[in-house]
This record gives C-alpha cells, sequence and structure tokens, in this order.
C-alpha cells in the first residue's frame, strides 16, 4: 500500500490520490433559490477513517450530507459515494451507509431496542437479524443495560448515543455522523468521541463526522475537509492541519498598537483579536520573539496564551489562500 | 466465582475477578433484503401500530373499543338469528346499521390516523426512512396500505361474523348460499370505505405533528360534512315529498322547487354519503342515509374518485415536501 494520498484543495480529480477515496465530490453545487448557494463547486475526495467535515453553522455541511445521501440532487458536479454516483445510486448507497441526523428524530414512547430494531428492518435486515444487530448496536453505543427503557426517558448523552446505534444497526461501510456532540456536557463529547473513535478504527468503518468546532473534533480524525460558504477551504491530513492551527494570544493593557508594529518588524504577522493580539506559532522562537517585543518595548504583559485558532480565523487565513489557489 | 463455577458454565475460568466478554464488532454478513421486503416490513408495523399492537396498553383503548361496537350487531344479529323462529338476519351486509358504522369509522380513523403518520412527524423521525433504502413515496404508500388494511378489518370481520353468525342457523345449501351472494357485495361496500375513509384520514393527518390537533381536523371534517349532508337531505326530502301532515316551514317553496336534485345532491359533501350514493348507485336497494341518487348516481361515482385522488395526491406531495426539508 502506498501512503494516504495528501489530499491538497484545488483541482485533481483522477489524480492517484483520489482512487481509493470512500468519498469524491466533483464541482459539486447545490443552489436552491438564484440567491441561496449552498454548495459551490466543492471538488474533495474523503480518504477512508475518519474524516471531520467542519465549518460554520449554514457552511453546507449538511447539504453536503443529504447529497451524498441521494436525498437531495445537485443542481450541477457530480458525487461518488463508495463508488456508486448519488444521482444514479442513492438506493445503494443508502444500503452501504448509516446516517445519524444532527437534530432530535427519536420517538419518545418506545423502547431503545424496539427503536433500532425497527430501523434495522428499514435497513433491509430480517427480523431476526434486526434483532441481534439492534442488541449488538445498543451494546457498542454503550446503552445495553437501559434498551428496555423507553427512549424518552434518557439523558441527552443516551439520545445520541441511541441516534449513533440506529446508524450503525445495518453494519454500514460508511457513517455520516452530523454534528454528534451538539447539545452535549464536556464528559458527554469526550465519551461520544471515544466512542467514534473506536467505531472508525476497530470496527473498520469510515466516518465522516460534521462539526462546526474544529477543536472538538480534531483529536480523532485523520483528516479535515473545511468548507465555508459552499467552497472548499482546505482538505488536509489531521498533521498538517494542526500545525498551522496554533497560535498565541497576547493581551497587553496599552501600548497594543506600538507592540503590533514591533512584532510586525520582527517578522510575525500579528492581527487584532478583541483586546489583544494573535500570532501564528512557528516553532519555540515565537514565544521567545513575543517575549522580547513585550520586554523590549517595556508593556505591561496580562495574559500570553497558546490556543487554538477558531475555526472562523481559519475560515478567514486560508480563505486567502485558497483565493490565490483558485486563480 | 470459583473454577468449578467457570468449567460449568462452559467458560475458561478465570483469575479470580469476573470476565468482560468483548466480542468485538461482528460485521453482518446475512442477507440484505431490497425495497419491496422494507416495504412491507414497514406496512406490517404501521399495520400492528394502528390497533396499538407493540404499543403500550393505551394505544388499544380506542382500536379495540372500536371493534368492539363494530361488532356488535353481528353478535345482536347471532343471537336473533338463532332464537327468532323464522330465522331471518336482522342486519344488511351492505349498508351494516350505518349509523353506528359511520360513528366508529369516524371515532377510529380520528384516533388511529394520526398515530400512523403524527408521531413520525412530531419526532422528526423522517430523515430515518429517508436515509434507509427507501424512495420518498414508498413511506406513504406502506402507511397507506397498512391503514386501509386495518379499516378493512374493522370493517370486514364483523361481516364475516353476520355471515358466520347467519348461516349456522338457516338450514340448507341453498340458504347458505342466498346469504354469500348478499355478503359479497356487502364486502365490496366495505372496501370503498376503507379505501376512501383512511386515503382522506392519512391526509389531514399529515398536515400537522401534533395528534391532538389531526384528530381535532379529522373528526371536525367528518362531521360537520356528515351532519351538513344529513340535514339537507332532511330539508330537501321532507320539502319534496308532499306528505300527508302539516306543511314545513319557510324555505319550503324554494326546497320544493328543486326536488329532483334537492334532495339526491347533499350527499355528495360527505365521505361517508358519498361512498352511500356509490353503493345505491351501483345497485345497492337497502334505505341508506341518503335517498337513492338515481341520475345523479354518476356524479357520486365521479366524486369518490376525485375524493380518493386528491387525497393520494396530496398525501404524495405532502410526503415529497417533507422528505425534502
Amino acid at each position: 500500500m502506498t501512503a494516504p494520498p495528501q489530499l491538497r484543495a484545488g483541482p485533481g480529480p483522477g489524480d492517484a490520490g483520489t482512487a481509493a477515496a470512500v468519498i469524491r465530490t466533483e464541482a459539486l453545487t447545490k443552489r436552491y433559490t438564484s440567491e441561496v448557494t449552498a454548495l459551490d463547486g466543492l471538488t474533495v475526495a474523503f480518504a477512508p477513517g475518519i474524516t471531520g467535515l467542519v465549518g460554520a453553522n449554514g457552511a453546507g455541511k449538511s447539504t453536503l450530507i443529504k447529497i451524498l445521501l441521494g436525498l437531495l440532487p445537485p443542481t450541477s458536479g457530480r458525487a461518488v459515494v463508495l463508488g456508486h454516483d448519488v444521482t444514479a445510486s442513492g438506493e445503494r448507497i443508502r444500503t452501504l451507509t448509516g446516517y445519524m441526523p444532527e437534530h432530535d428524530c427519536l420517538p419518545p414512547d418506545v423502547t431503545g431496542t424496539e427503536f433500532a430494531t425497527h430501523l434495522g428492518r428499514m435497513s433491509g435486515l430480517p427480523a431476526t437479524a434486526a434483532k441481534e444487530r439492534a442488541a449488538e448496536s445498543l451494546r457498542h453505543v454503550g446503552l445495553y443495560e437501559e434498551r428496555y427503557r423507553q427512549v424518552g426517558t434518557y439523558s441527552t448523552g443516551m439520545k445520541q448515543r441511541v441516534k449513533l446505534a440506529q446508524a450503525l444497526v445495518g453494519d454500514p461501510r460508511l457513517l455520516l455522523l452530523d454534528e454528534p456532540t451538539i447539545g452535549l456536557d464536556p464528559a458527554g463529547r469526550s465519551s461520544m468521541l471515544d466512542l467514534i473513535s473506536r467505531i472508525g478504527t476497530e470496527f473498520g468503518i469510515s466516518i465522516v463526522v460534521s462539526s462546526h468546532l474544529l477543536g472538538e473534533i480534531e483529536q480523532i480524525c485523520d483528516q479535515l475537509v473545511v468548507i465555508d460558504g459552499g467552497k472548499l477551504l482546505r482538505s488536509d491530513t489531521i498533521t498538517s492541519f494542526t500545525q498551522v492551527s496554533q497560535v498565541l494570544l497576547i493581551e497587553v493593557d496599552e501600548g497594543t498598537a506600538a507592540l503590533t508594529a514591533e512584532l510586525a518588524a520582527r517578522g510575525l504577522q500579528p492581527r487584532r483579536s478583541g483586546r489583544g493580539l494573535l500570532v501564528q506559532i512557528d516553532g519555540e522562537q515565537t514565544h521567545d520573539t513575543v517575549r522580547d517585543a513585550v520586554a523590549d518595548l517595556g508593556l505591561p504583559l496580562n495574559r500570553l496564551q497558546q490556543q487554538r485558532r477558531r475555526v472562523e480565523e481559519l475560515f478567514r487565513d486560508n480563505g486567502d489562500e485558497e483565493e490565490r489557489g483558485d486563480g | 466465582m470459583t473454577a468449578d463455577n467457570g468449567a460449568a458454565a462452559g467458560l475458561a475460568p478465570a483469575a479470580g475477578a469476573g470476565v468482560i466478554h468483548d466480542l468485538g464488532y461482528q460485521h453482518y454478513d446475512g442477507p440484505r433484503l431490497g425495497r419491496a421486503a422494507i416495504i412491507r416490513a414497514l406496512y406490517w408495523h404501521s399495520l400492528r401500530s394502528a390497533f396499538g399492537i407493540g404499543r403500550g396498553a393505551k394505544a388499544k383503548i380506542v382500536p379495540f373499543l372500536a371493534f368492539g361496537l363494530m361488532c356488535l350487531p353481528a353478535i345482536a344479529n347471532a343471537v336473533a338469528v338463532a332464537t327468532s323462529p323464522e330465522h331471518t338476519r336482522i342486519v344488511d351486509y351492505d349498508t351494516y346499521t350505518y349509523a353506528l358504522r359511520t360513528l366508529v369509522m369516524l371515532i377510529f380513523v380520528a384516533a388511529q390516523a394520526p398515530e400512523m403518520v403524527s408521531r413520525d412527524l412530531r419526532s422528526h423521525v423522517l430523515p430515518l426512512y429517508y436515509s434507509r433504502p427507501l424512495r420518498r413515496l414508498d413511506y406513504p404508500l406502506a402507511k397507506y396500505a397498512a391503514f386501509t388494511a386495518a379499516c378493512l378489518l374493522l370493517l370486514e370481520i364483523p361481516l364475516i361474523i353476520l355471515y358466520l353468525g347467519t348461516i349456522v342457523s338457516v338450514g340448507g345449501g341453498s340458504a347458505v348460499w342466498d346469504q354469500t351472494k348478499a355478503l359479497i357485495p356487502g364486502l365490496g361496500v366495505a372496501a370503498l370505505w376503507a379505501v376512501l375513509l383512511a386515503a382522506i384520514g392519512l391526509l389531514l393527518a399529515s398536515f400537522t405533528g401534533r395528534r391532538a390537533y389531526a384528530t381535532g381536523i379529522i373528526a371536525i371534517y367528518f362531521f360537520l360534512t356528515w351532519i351538513l349532508a344529513r340535514i339537507l337531505v332532511n330539508v330537501a326530502s321532507h320539502g319534496a315529498q308532499p306528505p300527508p301532515g302539516p306543511v314545513p316551514g319557510p324555505g319550503h317553496a324554494l326546497v320544493a322547487a328543486s326536488f329532483p336534485l334537492g334532495a339526491r345532491l347533499p350527499g355528495l359533501i360527505s365521505p361517508f354519503t358519498v361512498i352511500d350514493g356509490v353503493r345505491q348507485w351501483l345497485g345497492g336497494t337497502n334505505p341508506g342515509p341518503i335517498p337513492n341518487p338515481g341520475s345523479a348516481g354518476v356524479a357520486y361515482g365521479l366524486m369518490f374518485v376525485l375524493l380518493l385522488a386528491v387525497s393520494l395526491g396530496g398525501l404524495a406531495a405532502r410526503y415529497r415536501k417533507v422528505g425534502a426539508s
């Protein structure tokens, strides 16, 4: 086997890397009305493994997922999922794919087992197999003890897990998870992410997990696809992604303008962010440079914090790059 | 746990503590059924839920009460046929105590059509159906087939009881054959009821996810149109037939002037009277809730087809829209 394909934005349908892709889109466009464009010429490939689909609310994540399931016809362009065209073979794709919607989709007055069994049957499993697979999926998501309880009595975390179980019940080759951590508390989020990670690595099921929070899903993803306004901003492996997403937040009580000039003079590119400044971290020396600049100016340093850039900032920066790249 | 216990249970003896049986993830390599089988599974699931089977005890109250009520005339008939010296049937197969039948069907459709479709709308479960190997219209198709079947069971099982209750008492093969000949059109009329009421009920229920609203909309529609049709028919025929006795009140002249159609057309307003108009148009002679439509019979036939087409077309349009959002 060759090394994992390095998937970059930009033209490249048919290049060697995309041959093994689980999902491939070419100039995929979806317009709802002449004003509302949900997807705008999206060309991207999703490698096997866990891929994070990141974008702000309204970036086109849910639209993309619906097109990939063959539920929404694209306005133009094409998409191929597990080797099947979404327009021609939606049913085949939906046989092989499990989908966990973002919104609440649970009837309150059935038990976890009944719910998962029924949806197993709806996935095409015979009656007995559906029962077995339902028990199996509920066990894997950690709801085995609670499986005879009514879904309406579940906690938010358990509801998210039963949603995941119904996606898993048909033994899919691909899972599309739309904002699986939404509404969960920190503990619930991390156990959901652990679960997704385990499904992706141990069960051998490829996963696309969408989120508007990059920091949240990047820890479990092999690859990230970032979209904004229906356009691809960046598609890359996780390692190259985290390198650029580290920034340093500097807050001084006064002299922010002077510090900005000083940092620029020292070769950094500071940006205003609220009351502070953000600079990109290029290794250890960045911290030293900032320290020296603040000391030389004699400014009262209030805060020096290493953090991930918020996803909106990634959009802005990479957006500039993309404009150059797209030409 | 001792080693003995472990061995007895057929397990490898564990070193002291309990054993974690992590079987790992098992892929499914059994058969996968196609779209037709999935629709069939949804049909059965829905048919069961129409009678509250697979749900709690509360969900069974209305359907089983409706079923019990609907069977009463058939049971009363069985007793009457057995005890009367002439062994004559007291309930007709085609009209089957139409007032009771109308009431029971109104209650059943108003209570159970929301069970079929409003629940799924309420809990937003449709995306889970659509993300499976079903097409847009498979869901309403399965629901309609299931609800029609549920109505058929409710309408026709009492007819079968009526038939059986009669033939055990009547003597002779020719008498049984007579009953059978009378039963068959009765089953056909019941099918007309089921096909139309299920379609209208599901369409109205599919407009809202709130069960109470859906039940209210259906009950009000069925009840008001039924009452209106009955009133108009009564007023019109009252004025029309020159009855011995006091002359009807104001409006008499107006109604009497339009006699031929005035009494025969109001039945087009209510689905229940439309069905009965079709029954009489097709040759049913037992008295029903409306006068025999005579030459206007074809209008009842057309109205039946129109109501059915509008209901099913509306249902399809509704689910095309729900699925796309």
